[in-house]
């Protein structure tokens, strides 16, 4: 008897956190948008390239510092390690962790909203991935997540505890519509 | 016991010397000249390195295109997809240069302790054909001994000593190397002569590799990239955008992109028979890519793979390939007009997954 009304309780949380999940609009972002990478996963190449298709104004550093924020709105983070990119980047693991930590801490000192998108899918999550998931999501005021990278409910959980909007999407292209609606 | 040993001896040395015969390839009408690769260094002349190039000229104004399978002869996907190009693509604009074993050497041997077959049987409108299966460097009987650290020329840097016969870290090579570094010179030099703007090296991996699927470009093709794979994901096609990364030096990715005004791509598929999870290694697992021990691991999600459940077979991955290709292609042919390449007569994705790559073989 008891565990059954602890299930029910449970579901109960459940729905009520999934309802006020749904509820939550997503804020509008203003343009130009600064697009960086936390991980230097290509998936920032990815980020550029669905901006340039909605014909928003987005510039890409992919190492961005604090200072590369100066004149922009809106910090668009595009979180995944990949091995390569920081091998492409000149950066280890650590130090790319500290510069999007710094990114993120200065963005919220200059009030520049940040719009997370994982576009990545499985092969950007797991260990090396999750903690520049952790951080960029947590760290946003939307996100839009590729289902595929969120089939454990990673995103959405973090969304859910941080009260934070998300957009889960089937795949890349499905990206382009909550994108574009953000800014409009 | 000496004519039992010679017996044994005989058959095994018979059949370790039909690695050495040449696969028969059949290029199609369009073929407008074929070269070998000591066409642009003479010294690999009457060596295993001196492979074949096939030039497609459509005698259009255009752009050249350069695709190269058997790279790594153990990845037979891209071997079979370059032959395809080779027996089946009508080049209507600008030209196309075909390369299908780039590392004939390799063609000639096995990875050792892999129990891999030496050749594979596929079904052909003509019957059946047989592909040599090979290893994933040039063979130990052209370039011996490897040394303990292979010393990447010219930069320096330091790899495993078995990579000194690995094409794709011999790049931009020396015309006084090793077998190895002057096959990567004559490509490089093949580049330069044929203006290439555009080109493919065609590769496999195993599943548990985290790049399967991607398609690698060098930092000027990245735009190009991205666009091709949003343009394949609308056509509900799932590939992931790799940058070359520019501090791994011999890759085709970095040094074709970086000393040529190339714009060069890799792509990768999921190759059940290069993998350490796989179980019994036979032909069957090489064409039809089923291994029960991936399904298992895929399903238990403890480890990131790429492996389907209904397994990855030779046809699916050739149409991964072939699509990439074109998809990669359309994209650069909208960015450069001036240097369009056409290339027609080609199979779709769906028609190599319902017929078969061997339907679009001689």
């Amino acid at each position: 008897m008891k565990s059954i009304i602890s299930f029910i309780v449970l579901t109960l949380i459940l729905f009520v956190s999934t309802s006020s999940l749904q509820a939550q609009t997503p804020p509008k972002f203003q343009m130009p948008i600064l697009i960086s990478s936390a991980g230097q996963s290509a998936d920032v190449t990815m980020a550029a390239m669905l901006c340039k298709k909605q014909n928003l104004n987005a510039k890409v550093v992919a190492i961005a510092k604090p200072s590369d924020l100066d004149g922009f709105k809106t910090l668009l983070l595009v979180p995944g390690f990949s091995s390569k990119g920081l091998g492409a980047a000149g950066t280890s693991r650590e130090d790319e962790m500290a510069r999007t930590k710094k990114l993120l801490a200065a963005a919220k000192e200059k009030n520049i909203m940040v719009l997370t998108m994982h576009l990545g899918g499985k092969p950007r999550r797991g260990q090396q991935s999750d903690d520049f998931n952790k951080i960029a999501a947590e760290a946003a005021s939307y996100l839009i997540v590729v289902k595929q990278g969120d089939e454990d409910q990673f995103f959405s959980k973090l969304a859910a505890d941080n009260k934070i909007p998300i957009e889960v999407v089937a795949k890349i292209a499905d990206v382009m519509k909550p994108l574009a609606a953000a800014f409009k | 016991m000496l004519i039992l040993t010679a017996i044994v001896g005989a058959i095994a040395g018979r059949e370790f010397l039909r690695m050495h015969l040449p696969d028969t390839l059949y290029p199609g009408s369009t073929l407008t000249s074929a070269r070998l690769l000591s066409d642009y260094h003479a010294k690999l002349a009457h060596t295993n390195g001196n492979t074949a190039v096939y030039i497609f000229d459509s005698h259009r104004p255009g752009g050249t295109l350069l695709v190269l399978g058997g790279t790594h002869p153990n990845e037979p996907a891209a071997f079979i997809t370059a032959v395809v190009l080779l027996e089946h693509a009508v080049v209507s604009t600008g030209r196309m240069i075909v390369i299908p074993q780039a590392s004939l050497s390799g063609f000639s041997c096995t990875d050792p302790l892999e129990g891999y077959p030496q050749s594979f049987t596929l079904q052909t409108p003509s019957g059946k054909r047989s592909f040599r299966f090979g290893s994933r460097g040039m063979n130990p009987v052209d370039q011996w001994p490897d040394p303990l650290v292979y010393l990447q020329y010219p930069s320096g840097q330091k790899l495993s000593g078995v990579e000194t016969r690995n094409l794709n870290r011999s790049y931009p090579g020396r015309p006084d190397g090793s077998l190895t570094e002057q096959v990567g010179y004559a490509i490089m030099q093949l580049l330069v002569k044929e203006h290439v703007d555009i080109a493919f090296d065609l590769h496999e991996a195993a599943p548990e590799i985290p790049i399967i699927n991607a398609i690698i470009v060098h930092e000027k093709a990245k735009d190009i990239g991205a666009e091709a794979v949003l343009n394949l994901q609308l056509e509900n096609l799932e590939y992931a955008l790799e940058l070359s990364p520019s501090n791994f030096h011999g890759l085709s990715h970095r040094e074709w992109g970086d000393r040529t005004n190339v714009i060069p791509v890799l792509m990768e598929t999921s190759n059940p028979i290069q993998g350490r999870l796989r179980g019994r290694t036979s032909e069957e697992l090489l064409v039809n890519g089923v291994d029960e021990w991936y399904r298992q691991a895929a399903q238990l999600g403890t480890v990131r793979i790429t492996y389907n459940l209904d397994g990855q077979p030779m046809s699916q991955r050739v149409a991964r390939h072939i699509t990439g290709l074109l998809a990669v292609l359309s994209v650069y042919n909208d960015r450069f007009p001036e240097k369009k390449i056409l290339l027609e007569n080609l199979p779709g994705y769906e028609d190599i997954l319902t017929q078969g790559v061997g339907s679009f073989l001689h």
